[in-house]
C-alpha cells in the first residue's frame, strides 16, 4: 500500500518536473521568437501548461482547490493570443518579414499573389478580415 | 477492493506523467520547427492531448462527481477556445506574409485574398 503511494509520488514529481522543463523551454521560444505570432502561440501553450501543472499539483495533493483557476485559464487563455494576432502582429510586420521568411523564397509568392486573382468578388472579401 | 483503488491511483499518476511528457515533446517541437504554421502545429499537442491526458489522470485520482464535472468543463472549454486562437494566429500569419508560399501544397486562401495587407 505504501509502495503504491511512493510510486505515485515519484510519477507525479516526474510529471511536475517535465511540465516545468516545458515551461522553461517555452520561455526560450518567447525570448527569441522571431515574430509576435510565435509569442502568441507560446502564450496559448503556456496557458495549457499552467493548467497541466495545476492538474499535477491537484493530483499530488488530492484536492480540488485549484480547479476554478484551471477553468478560468481554459476559458480566457486564448484572449491574449487573439489580441496579439488581431492588433499587434499587423503592426510589427516589416520587422517580422525580414526576420522570419527568407526573402528570395517569399518574394515570388507575394509577387504572384496580387496578379493571381483579378476576380470581381475579391472586393467584398478584401475588407472584412484584418 | 482496496487494491483496485490503489491501482486506479497509480494509473492516474501514470496518465499525468504521460501527459506531461507529451507536453514537453510538443514544446520541443515548438523550439525546433522553423515556421509559424509548423510551430502552431506543434503547439496543439500540449493544448489538446497532453492536457486531456493530465486531466484524465487527475480524474482517475479524484473520483468524486463534482471534480469530474469540473475537469470535463475544463477540457471542453480548452477544446472550444483552442481552435479559435489557432485559426486567428494562422490567418494573421498568412496575411502578414510570414508563410513561405512555395511550401504549401494547397493554398485556398490565395484565390480569395488579393494582397497580404
Amino acid at each position: 500500500m505504501s509502495v503504491f503511494e511512493q510510486i505515485d509520488r515519484v510519477l507525479l514529481t516526474a510529471a511536475i518536473v517535465l511540465v516545468l522543463a516545458a515551461g522553461l523551454l517555452l520561455l526560450v521560444r518567447i525570448w527569441r521568437g522571431p515574430s509576435m505570432l510565435d509569442r502568441a502561440i507560446s502564450l496559448d501553450v503556456i496557458a495549457a501548461l499552467i493548467i497541466a501543472g495545476l492538474g499535477a499539483k491537484s493530483a499530488v495533493a488530492l484536492d480540488s482547490f485549484y480547479f476554478p483557476i484551471m477553468l478560468v485559464l481554459a476559458f480566457l487563455g486564448f484572449t491574449g493570443s487573439v489580441g496579439i494576432a488581431r492588433f499587434i502582429a499587423v503592426r510589427d510586420r516589416p520587422q517580422a518579414v525580414t526576420a522570419t521568411v527568407p526573402s528570395p523564397a517569399a518574394a515570388p509568392g507575394t509577387g504572384s499573389r496580387p496578379g493571381g486573382d483579378a476576380g470581381s468578388g475579391s472586393g467584398a472579401t478584401k475588407e472584412d478580415p484584418k | 477492493m482496496n487494491v483496485w483503488l490503489q491501482l486506479l491511483d497509480t494509473a492516474g499518476a501514470l496518465l499525468v506523467l504521460v501527459g506531461a511528457a507529451i507536453s514537453l515533446l510538443g514544446v520541443i517541437g515548438m523550439l525546433r520547427l522553423p515556421d509559424v504554421l509548423s510551430r502552431s502545429h506543434a503547439a496543439t499537442k500540449p493544448q489538446t492531448l497532453g492536457m486531456i491526458l493530465v486531466l484524465a489522470g487527475v480524474a482517475l485520482r479524484l473520483r468524486s462527481g463534482m471534480d469530474l464535472a469540473t475537469l470535463g468543463l475544463i477540457a471542453f472549454f480548452q477544446m472550444l477556445t483552442g481552435p479559435v486562437a489557432s485559426h486567428l494566429v494562422a490567418r494573421s500569419a498568412y496575411r502578414t506574409g510570414q508563410i513561405d508560399h512555395g511550401e504549401l501544397l494547397f493554398d485556398e486562401l490565395d484565390e480569395q485574398l488579393t494582397d497580404g495587407k
